[in-house]
């Protein structure tokens, strides 16, 4: 890569060392020194070792939810679309674990602060998911919660398969991926039909 | 936890669930507020505390004992380090929480209303105790070590729970093995995000939500929908 900002050396640092060594025990002299910083450049930049962290995490999470939505986009129909958006994720995630493991689960023992942009970025996947409930013929009398508990559900099979060292194979989750969220807006018959079907054709 | 835990065919008392998880079991004597009479209950107290306001990671052990007015000399007598002391006020306060939902446990009530009854008890309880709330579900995840181990324990006893719902008649084949799992995390996304922007006493108001979640998978989603205004209904007939 040749210039390279030194921001964006800095964030991509921040996301290889905090993946590997943890947020707590990283430290401003591992990001410099990953980045090929000064320290001096490093404070003009970032006020502390928080906001270089708050700052990757907001440009990883820009980067995948781009992702999601260019193949979200690229469909017709709501279990086609958010079966594209999902595998789109999964692949991404799964072809940078690092940054799955930074994005999903140190980012819960980075702080409050932390904490709410997290959750702010789940709250970005919303209008995937809550297409479905014009699709679902029973759309206006489910909980007013659903897409956020189908985004829950989501995230929580993805994490669970990172923290058992499966971050490569996360593609191999679609299936259930997407049967936790059809499930939701279509039922559990439904749900299942609608992953069985999109299982098999026009997959390249 | 691994993705391919079997459900249990031997439907067991949730009381032996809690001791084969090695939890703590319920005691009605440790009802929160603890009482802070030792200078160990003021320790549990305001690590609680402390943890809940400022987050695990950032909490020192100095800041623990400022808040319980004890010594460090002490806090070592007492505790290993700040994990260890997180970890046996996690332990008394789920104690006392699991005593409750085991509480709603009877072999002869019919497994939605025990559903019902489970979410209703759960979020009440988290709902009455904002700081334990914010120990189980935000800090002790997050936490690592022998604290996570509880609070992974306690999700186990909860997902026991609900993949007995895989014994009503469905299609059971259809309903991938991670359903129990997925509801659970759905469930727990809601509260956590309730907790996080401060509406920890209105948490209760998402029993509708949480039993459709819990039953949609194992009931469909007619008979969830029905679930979910029965659990409100009785919610609004015990606050009445």
């Amino acid at each position: 890569m040749i210039a390279r900002s030194q921001r964006e050396r800095l964030l991509s640092a921040a996301i290889d060392v905090v993946a590997e060594k943890g947020y707590a025990a990283t430290t401003v002299a591992d990001l410099t020194k990953e980045a090929g910083i000064s320290r001096t450049t490093f404070y003009e930049m970032f006020e502390d070792k928080e906001a270089c962290f708050l700052a990757a995490y907001e440009a990883a999470v820009d980067v995948l939810t781009r992702r999601i939505a260019t193949a979200f986009e690229a469909e017709l129909g709501w279990p086609a679309r958010v079966r594209a958006g999902l595998d789109a994720l999964l692949s991404s995630l799964a072809a940078e674990p690092q940054l799955a493991r930074l994005a999903l689960v140190d980012v819960g023992s980075a702080g409050p602060a932390a904490q709410r942009r997290y959750r702010a970025a789940l709250q970005r996947m919303t209008p995937f998911f809550d297409e479905g409930r014009d699709y679902a013929p029973n759309g206006r009398a489910l909980p007013a919660n659903t897409s956020r508990m189908a985004i829950g559900a989501v995230i929580g099979l993805i994490v669970d398969e990172i923290e058992e060292g499966r971050t490569e194979r996360l593609p191999d989750l679609l299936p259930e991926v997407l049967f936790a969220t059809y499930l939701p807006y279509l039922g559990p018959e439904a749900a299942a039909r609608e992953v069985g079907e999109s299982a098999t054709p026009t997959k390249k | 936890m691994p993705p391919s835990s079997p459900a249990p065919t031997d439907p067991k008392d949730l009381g032996v669930l809690i001791e084969d998880e090695h939890l703590p079991a319920g005691r009605d004597d440790l009802l929160e507020p603890l009482a802070a009479h030792s200078q160990r209950e003021r320790l549990l107290v305001a690590i609680a505390e402390t943890t809940a306001e400022k987050g695990y990671g950032a909490t020192t052990i100095a800041d623990v004992c400022a808040a319980a007015g004890v010594s460090r000399a002490t806090f070592y007598e007492l505790f290993k380090d700040k994990d260890d002391c997180f970890h046996a006020a996690m332990e008394l306060s789920l104690a006392d929480a699991m005593g409750g939902i085991v509480a709603v446990y009877s072999p002869d009530k019919p497994w939605a209303k025990m559903v019902r009854d489970a979410a209703a008890t759960f979020l009440e309880l988290l709902a009455s105790r904002p700081t334990f709330a914010r120990m189980a579900m935000i800090e002790a995840p997050s936490a690592g070590g022998h604290s996570y181990e509880l609070y992974a324990s306690g999700k186990r006893v909860l997902q026991s729970l609900l993949e007995r719902g895989r014994d009503d008649p469905m299609e059971e084949e259809a309903i991938p093995s991670s359903a129990a799992r997925a509801a659970l995390a759905a469930a727990e996304s809601l509260i956590v995000g309730q907790i996080l922007s401060g509406n920890t006493e209105r948490l209760p108001e998402l029993l509708p939500d949480v039993v459709y979640i819990t039953t949609v998978p194992y009931l469909g989603q007619e008979e969830a929908l029905r679930q979910a205004r029965e659990a409100e209904r009785e919610r609004a007939a015990a606050d009445s």
